[in-house]
């Protein structure tokens, strides 16, 4: 029995905001935790792929007999063996989906068959599987099978496969584009740009980046023949999500036969969102084997298969008046969508870019168009701050070419331009309305903290040295909380985006919270204890989260977009509130007082005037457990479920500086101070916050400098590993000065944006912004990132771009 | 072949193939899953253990070059759900881990630096991020990785008796005397404000 309510009155809110220690980290610490990788059920086969080896080729034949008498082999299948089952839907359609009610369910044509039958399309496309007693047997038989390739001809760059006489990838979507989208006003944008006093334009490439958690992804499938029912252990961030897609969509079978469970997993930063053929191939292995199906993917694996980030290439303009108004903005991109349309990487191409390119400026009018095309690379799908991150890219480059242009202060354009308290909400003509911000506090702020003031001084210091500093600024709107159902419905999103959240008292006081979000590393069972813990205002160590297994959560639609802490927290906070009244409606009747007289503090209920007389949250849980004397109106035990979907999304924001120094021998850049002011209006854990905005922060910085996937002109990712795949390391990145201003949300109980990934959104922005404003005096205009110093050193020399 | 190790103070024996990993053997082999496996090329540093108390890359040694040797693996820092190192301690308080999955090859390769630092200046903040640069980790950054080591070096430290880190102190080359660590880990931590 406990006895803890009561002592210590955390009052409310008084827990959130508090650094609690997170719950999670001992077990990793001591390499306790459960990854998928780390499962082993009995009887156990291992499954392994075969990748193409060519971008795009005409399959003629496969050949698996020598590989099915290889030695522990146990099943080699092809197409062939599941033309049953339905091809992996794409679920966001940009430019919406009204016209289908019933939603559509299989998504966009071009869609990916759990193994290719008829040609390959990237490097990497599954064409065949084995399964064998052991992982390295499975392996060694890949090379046993025989693909006989009829070669076609490979396109890798979107506005490439855009062109006349382009090789063509499905014929389904003739001259390769998936959808031409746009956003804003085209004609109030043309008339702004052509009355423009000051024009100014850049040509930009947003090189495609590959996320690399550093748990590459793995799938463990178990079909049990007596029940008729599967279970698939898989590194996942939305485990209902995908119970939902595979089970209703790919393999056709009841959506209750099927159970989707997340273990540990290790990051993800939007790419375990999706859905792979891995996924349903380890299932219905294990319905053809009889015995549990465990696949594990190498890095090079992961590197050709798991979805892949950013790459648009754009023509964007942007207007303005000498004296630094922005009037119009300009955006063309082409998008490259890999070679499938993954499952919903069509969307964050189009709508989560385009309708945030305007950031945190008020700017008249504003106009976004996107062509997104199929190539023969990997398929593109979401990459921390997806979407924004592109969005404050082009925003930020504008910013600071308009800036160079009419001879202003970069910080003087952006503060004349911010949107300003008033308009809030504010409508950016884009398709989003911010819900609140205080954008001047926030601007004005980093420029004090980063000591923008003092830059020239350290500019000609530097320069004794042999360094050119370089101060670069970069602010942003992150959308997040993702999303309405509704709202999202008119974007084209298959499916409502709403998140849930169950508490269940029990009988000896202790709560227990299950959620349908499912964490990869943003440690839920802390914050969300401390959102239920807040709101009963009872100890934390009382309550335990359960997550990430669909058979034990309720619904919901899992981590992505930072919306763990803005949509799933809330729906805690809500059930807590429910928890809460019916306490207070049972408690009159314990009390023996009329409900209005009764209080609930402390996590106690009493009536009002009369706490000595208190019943306690713990007497309260034994009472609705046996549930005597309660009248009929009030059901017995604690147990509520909330489906929260909020009005609107939420929008954090901020501002960044980095300041760079460039050796004007080598062309190194060197982060050498970075600082971040970011909102994300009510933070509840500002540990975990910080650690999530460190590391996104750094994530960004390795945009900007070294990372880049390469595909030749064959279509062979040249970046395939981490030797040719460069990470930011502990040495590449200084420690942060990091600030924060608050604004609330209107549009959840906890007032709470997003967070996790916000903080990835500027930084690109911010390093480049530096850097050509060391390089400035060169008649440097603009450097493609990512900016190694083999780049920066040609610059220096005067060699063109 | 047939082979024998010393893992985690057990001894093992087994029959491996020539061309087989210590990582995994470690895992796969004996079921000691806490050493992960991150990336086909010795740049991760998930697979971190000691091998005869020097951390290496398990997932660059084969099985047979290292037949009777010691080896450490994170299962082998603490008991199941024990009490945590200094180490894992001063992680914990830092919050120098967000998935988890880099942590136990942090852990493995840190401890030789943190161990070391006992009989001499506390490492400097390069110090620390050179030593990391073996170890890739997606989710922090870093920061509260590098905090940990500062809060775990500086820990380490001040509880070194007088008369014993007077003598460290000699023996540590060039050392300085025996000062408290000075950059207390909190002092230098970005983003209190946070
Ligand atoms: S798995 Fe050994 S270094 Fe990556
Ligand atoms: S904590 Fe996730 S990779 Fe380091």
């Amino acid at each position: 029995m406990t006895a803890v309510t009561g002592e210590a009155p955390l009052q409310g809110s008084g827990l959130l905001g508090q650094p609690l220690d997170a719950r999670e980290d001992p077990q990793l610490l001591r390499g306790e935790a459960v990854y998928v990788g780390d499962i082993n059920l009995p009887g156990t086969a291992h499954m392994a792929i075969l990748g193409s080896p060519v971008a795009h080729a005409k399959i003629l034949s496969i050949e698996t007999k020598a590989a099915e008498q290889m030695p522990g082999v146990l099943k080699v299948a092809t197409a062939a063996d599941f033309t049953d089952v339905m091809p992996l839907p794409c679920i966001w359609i940009p430019g919406g989906v009204e016209s289908h009610f019933p939603p559509h369910p299989y998504g966009l044509p071009g869609a990916r068959p759990v193994l290719t039958g008829d040609a390959v399309r990237h490097v990497g496309d599954p064409i065949a599987v084995v399964v064998a007693e052991t992982p390295r047997q499975a392996a060694a038989a890949l090379a046993a099978i025989a693909v006989e390739y009829e070669p076609l001809p490979v396109v890798t760059r979107a506005d490439a496969a855009l062109a006349e006489g382009a090789p063509q990838l499905h014929e389904a979507v003739p001259g390769n584009l998936n959808a031409y989208w746009t956003c804003g006003d085209k004609d109030r944008t043309e008339a702004a740009l052509a009355e423009a006093e000051v024009k100014v334009e850049l040509d930009l490439v947003n090189q495609r980046t590959i996320n690399s958690p550093i748990e590459p992804r793995g799938a463990v499938g178990d079909y049990n023949a007596a029940t008729d029912e599967y279970t698939l252990y898989a590194s996942t961030q939305g485990p209902h999500n995908h119970r939902f897609l595979l089970a209703a969509l790919v393999l056709g079978i009841p959506f209750n036969k099927l159970r989707v469970i997340a273990p540990t997993v290790g990051g993800s930063f939007g790419t375990k969102g999706y859905l792979y053929p891995d996924m349903a191939l380890v299932l219905l292995l294990s319905k053809a084997l009889r015995r549990p199906v465990k696949w594990v993917d190498t890095r090079t694996g992961l590197m050709n298969s798991t979805v892949q980030g950013r790459d648009h290439r754009q023509h964007v303009v942007l207007a303005g008046t000498r004296d630094g108004r922005m009037t119009g903005l300009w955006a063309t991109s082409y998008a490259n969508l890999g070679a499938y349309p993954s499952t919903i990487g069509p969307g964050v191409a189009t709508a989560l870019m385009g309708r945030s390119i305007s950031g945190m400026y008020d700017i008249p009018a504003a106009f976004c168009e996107v062509y997104a095309a199929f190539t023969n690379t990997v398929s593109l799908g979401a990459q921390r701050g997806s979407g924004r991150a592109e969005a404050a890219f082009l925003m930020e480059r504008l910013v600071d070419r308009f800036a160079a242009e009419i001879g202003m202060d970069p910080a003087a354009v952006r503060r004349k331009n911010l949107v300003p308290n008033e308009k809030f909400p504010y409508d950016n003509g884009l398709g989003w309305t911010y819900d609140s911000g205080d954008y001047q506090v926030n601007f004005d702020k980093a420029m004090a903290l980063s000591g923008y003031a003092d830059m020239a001084a350290r500019k000609a210091e530097a320069r004794t040295r042999g360094k050119r500093l370089g101060v670069g600024i970069a602010t942003y709107v992150a959308i997040c909380g993702v999303g309405p159902s509704t709202r999202m419905s008119q974007e084209g999103m298959l499916g409502g985006t709403w998140e849930s959240a169950n508490i269940r008292v029990n009988p000896t006081g202790e709560v227990t919270v299950t959620v349908g979000s499912a964490s990869t590393g943003q440690s839920h069972h802390t914050v969300f204890a401390q959102v239920a813990a807040d709101e009963l205002e009872i100890d934390p160590a009382l309550v335990q989260v359960y997550e990430g297994d669909t058979l034990k959560a309720p619904y919901g639609q899992g981590t992505y977009g930072s919306r763990s802490y803005s949509m799933a927290a809330p729906a805690v906070a809500l059930t807590a509130r429910k928890i809460k009244a019916k306490l207070v409606k049972a408690g009159a009747v314990f009390l023996g007082v009329p409900e209005e007289k009764v209080v609930y503090a402390g996590g106690k209920v009493y009536e009002e005037g009369n706490e000595e007389n208190a019943k306690t949250f713990a007497d309260l849980a034994m009472a609705m457990w046996y549930g005597w004397g309660l009248p009929h109106e009030i059901e017995p035990a604690l147990d509520e479920t909330t489906h929260f979907d909020p009005p609107d999304f939420n929008y954090p924001f901020g501002t960044h500086v980095a300041v760079v120094e460039v050796d004007e021998l080598t062309g190194e850049t060197e982060v050498v101070a970075y600082t971040a002011v970011d909102d994300a209006g009510n933070i509840g854990n500002p540990k975990i916050v910080l650690g999530q905005i460190e590391g996104s922060i750094t994530h960004g910085l390795g945009q900007a400098l070294m990372e880049a996937a390469v595909y030749d002109e064959q279509g062979l990712l040249l970046s395939s590993d981490l030797t040719t795949y460069a990470l930011p390391r502990a040495a590449d990145v200084p420690f942060f000065t990091l600030g924060k201003t608050t604004t609330p949300t209107p549009h959840n109980a906890l007032g709470a944006k997003g967070a996790g990934e916000i903080a990835t959104v500027p930084p690109a922005a911010a390093v480049v912004n530096a850097v050509v404003d060391a390089l400035s005096d060169l008649g440097v205009q603009h450097i493609d990132m990512p900016l190694t110093p083999e780049k920066v050193w040609r610059r220096l020399r005067g060699e063109a771009q | 072949m047939d082979l024998s190790l010393n893992v985690n103070g057990r001894p093992e024996q087994f029959a491996a193939e020539p061309n087989e990993l210590l990582v995994e053997r470690l895992r796969d082999g004996l079921g000691l899953t806490g050493t992960k496996v991150g990336c086909d090329t010795g740049q991760c540093g998930t697979c971190v253990v000691q091998l005869d108390g020097r951390s290496v890359k398990s997932c660059l040694v084969l099985t047979a070059s290292a037949a009777g040797s010691r080896v450490t693996t994170i299962e082998g820092v603490t008991t199941r759900g024990g009490e945590l190192s200094g180490l894992q301690e001063a992680l914990r308080q830092e919050h120098g881990t967000q998935c988890g999955f880099c942590t136990p090859g942090m852990v493995m390769a840190l401890g030789e630096l943190v161990e070391n630092t006992a009989d001499r200046e506390a490492p400097t903040e390069p110090e620390i991020r050179e030593w990391l640069t073996g170890n890739l980790c997606r989710c922090t950054g870093y920061h509260s990785v590098v905090r940990g080591v500062q809060r775990a070096c500086s820990a380490a430290r001040t509880e070194i008796p007088e008369e014993i880190s007077g003598a460290a102190a000699v023996s540590a080359p060039g050392g300085p005397g025996p000062e408290p660590a000075s950059v207390p880990a909190s002092a230098s931590a970005s983003g209190q404000e946070v």
